[in-house]
């Protein structure tokens, strides 16, 4: 064994002359301080100005939207007496227990007859007191009690959109002055509108109602999740756990990057040209393969479009698993198919979730890939399944906006909470199912 | 076992990492009785032969093995080996201690419900029992098995991952510097824990401490540059080495 072997010391290179030990307490260093100091509340103030400015800008978001929007929850009701042997109309009380009993009614002009009554009770131009639906109410009163068709009844009817503006002090003089007058009589009230929850579009301001919107976008929303969710997943796992990394994946993983910035119009033109368009096969010619304005369709496309952002959120997460959860489960003898889904997928799910919310509510929000697809036909029965004709919250605040009855500014504000309180629910029940799946380490 | 007298073996073992080359041409052999230490400066090979003697160099993509190894005289490596099998055959503790973030209960119950070990409650619940007294961990947790393997210290969650591959019951068990990242009092017991387990299982381990090396194996082989520079008889190793730079290594003077 030689000595040469044992390793030498390191020698470093010479130390220069000792120099002065530092001063801390000079002028120039103490301001060096206090300018530090200084950077640092600064930037700390920036901070929270930023922080305060877009807290302001929310509470004024919410504070209009709720002073504009709290009405729309609300109706104006007339109380309208009938004497109905007066007004003659003549109904055969056996059709009133059938199915044609709203077409005996109409036939026997109950409308008319309603609004004579209401020139007979207010006054010439009585009939513009109460909504042109009015009689559908009185109606809906005869069918639950033939018994009144006899006798002088008094029956609450929705009032026209002028007496419910002027009530809100935004109607004009005369509507004012009529409003003063039924208020003077005790025939006005106003009452919350549970109608607007479970009514659909209209065309009168004060018949409408937010639940064929609602509907629709709950439809399109379980679709689109449906669809995205696994779909976006798997592709996930399959890209971080399976598939070699080679040019292709390169690829695929920079189309997905580029799919996710695509403007959201554009999935609306695929959606058009894919699932509505009509196609030319080996000859053979399809027509349209899915149902025009339906919630299918709109799910799809929106599921197109929120695909990547789950992908990539997806994994995002499944990267941040740590390999060695991956080297004990495989160490073990588990499979990688068990891999995935006893260990790593329990683990991303959180981060999972949150890309997925983000997604969702993205799609919650879309108005105009719908627009492309048909979803802003003026639709008054709610959609009974996934292929009837439906729109979304978000169109349906577009299409009020876009109304020029004074009635449907309220509406829309309220339709414009609804879809709040909405996304609130969604991003709520994701907090809960993430904190849910957290694993404390 | 008299035709294959070793547990396994290991002929003329290389690994790629694409064109480079990690372990040439290695032969060692593994027997139930003897623990088997590889030693080793850093990058010289060993952690590597040790993952491929239950393919765990199978995920990474770029890595190749030539060679044969056998496994009772089966080659590990042939088409008609099932990877899952022989990872329950032949397990794995790792560096860092790598719990699942599950009750420790969850963790030793895992590898024998995916395998179907246990056919009843009662059965899992006794397996999970003698492995974690195997791991000599079942005194410190008994009351507490619902707790998070992960709240444990750094030795009680490698003595779980023990516990862990113990459960599957496997034939060899495959340690890769199991202690370094334990303090000495949680190393000392690890080292006590894998003299109790010699003899019911064939273990490799493989360490960068030379005082361990000599504790804890029979056998000791010394890899340097991929190659595998001398095998033997650990005290002949640490006593009389036949190669210089084993001699070298082993006295500290490189490495």
């Amino acid at each position: 064994m030689s000595s040469s072997l044992i390793p030498q010391l390191p020698t470093g290179p010479k130390e220069p002359a000792d120099r002065a030990p530092t001063d801390w307490k000079t002028q120039a260093m103490q301001k060096r301080i206090r300018r530090r100091y200084a950077r640092e509340r600064r930037f700390r103030l920036f901070g929270l100005a930023a922080v305060i400015l877009s807290a302001a800008f929310l509470a004024f978001l919410l504070v209009t939207m709720v002073a504009n929007g709290w009405r729309g929850f609300t109706r104006t009701d007339v109380t309208l007496p009938i004497d109905f042997p007066v007004t003659g109309m003549l109904v055969e009380r056996a059709q009133l227990d059938t199915r044609g009993a709203d077409l005996a009614l109409a036939g026997a002009g109950l409308e008319n007859a309603v609004k004579g009554a209401a020139s007979t009770a207010f006054g010439a131009g009585g009939e513009d007191f109460i909504s042109e639906n009015a009689w559908l109410r009185v109606r809906e009163a005869i069918k639950r009690d033939p018994s009144i068709l006899d006798r002088k009844v008094s029956i609450e009817v929705p009032a026209s959109t002028e007496i419910d503006q002027a009530l809100g002090g935004k109607g004009t003089p005369e509507a004012e002055a009529a409003v003063a007058r039924l208020q003077q009589a005790g025939a006005i009230t106003r009452r919350f509108n549970a109608d607007f929850l479970h009514e659909s579009d209209s065309t009168d301001p004060v018949a409408v109602g937010i639940w064929g919107a609602l509907k629709g976008s709950l439809l399109t929303m379980t679709v689109t999740f449906l669809i995205a969710f696994p779909v976006g997943v798997l592709s996930a796992i399959y890209l971080e756990e399976y598939a070699p990394k080679n040019r292709w994946t390169d690829l695929i993983e920079v189309s997905i990057n580029n799919l996710a910035a695509v403007p959201s119009i554009i999935f609306g033109l695929l959606g058009l040209a894919v699932f509505l368009g009509s196609w030319s096969l080996f000859g053979w010619r399809f027509g349209p393969l899915l149902p025009r304005s339906a919630a299918l369709v709109g799910g799809l496309t929106l599921a197109l479009m929120i695909m990547p952002v789950i992908v990539i959120a997806s994994r995002n997460a499944i990267k941040a698993v740590p390999p060695s959860i991956r080297d004990a489960a495989l160490g073990i003898g588990a499979s990688p198919i068990q891999v995935v889904f006893h260990h790593v997928l329990p683990l991303a799910m959180p981060g999972i979730l949150t890309g997925t919310i983000i997604g969702m509510a993205r799609a919650l929000g879309e108005t105009a890939p719908l627009l492309l697809i048909g979803m802003r036909a003026f639709i008054v029965t709610p959609p009974g399944g996934f292929t009837d004709p439906a729109t979304v919250l978000p169109v349906q605040i577009f299409l009020w906006s876009d109304e020029v009855s004074r009635g449907f500014i309220e509406k829309t504000s309220a339709a414009i909470i609804v879809l709040l309180v909405f996304l609130l629910a969604m991003n709520g029940l994701a907090i809960y199912l993430r904190n849910k799946f957290e694993t404390r380490w | 076992m008299t035709d294959a007298p070793h547990k396994m073996s290991a002929r003329g073992v290389s690994v790629f990492y694409g064109d480079k080359q990690a372990v040439k041409d290695v032969s060692i052999d593994i027997d139930m009785d003897k623990v088997t230490a590889f030693i080793g400066p850093s990058g010289c090979g060993k952690s590597t032969f040790l993952r491929t003697l239950n393919r765990m160099n199978d995920t990474i993509s770029s890595a190749r093995v030539t060679g044969e190894i056998m496994l009772d005289g089966e080659d590990i490596y042939a088409s008609a080996m099932d990877v899952v099998q022989l990872r329950a055959r032949v397990g794995m503790v790792f560096q860092k201690p790598n719990p699942f973030p599950k009750s420790i209960y969850e963790n030793v119950a895992y590898g024998p419900r995916i395998h179907g070990l246990a056919p009843s409650r009662a059965d899992l619940d006794a397996i999970v029992e003698r492995s974690l007294k195997r791991a000599g961990l079942w005194e410190e947790v008994k009351d507490r098995l619902q707790d998070s393997g992960t709240a444990l210290s750094g030795g009680q969650q490698q003595r779980l991952c023990i516990a862990r591959a113990i459960a599957v019951d496997p034939e060899v068990i495959l340690m890769d510097e199991p202690a370094s990242a334990l303090d000495p009092i949680a190393t000392a017991k690890i080292e006590e824990l894998i003299h109790e387990l010699r003899g019911r299982y064939a273990i490799a381990i493989v360490t960068h401490n030379m005082q361990q090396a000599a504790r804890v194996s029979q056998r000791t082989a010394f890899f340097h540059l991929g190659t595998l520079v001398e095998y033997g008889e650990t005290d002949q190793i640490f006593t009389t080495p036949r190669e210089e730079r084993t001699k070298d290594y082993i006295t500290g003077r490189y490495g």
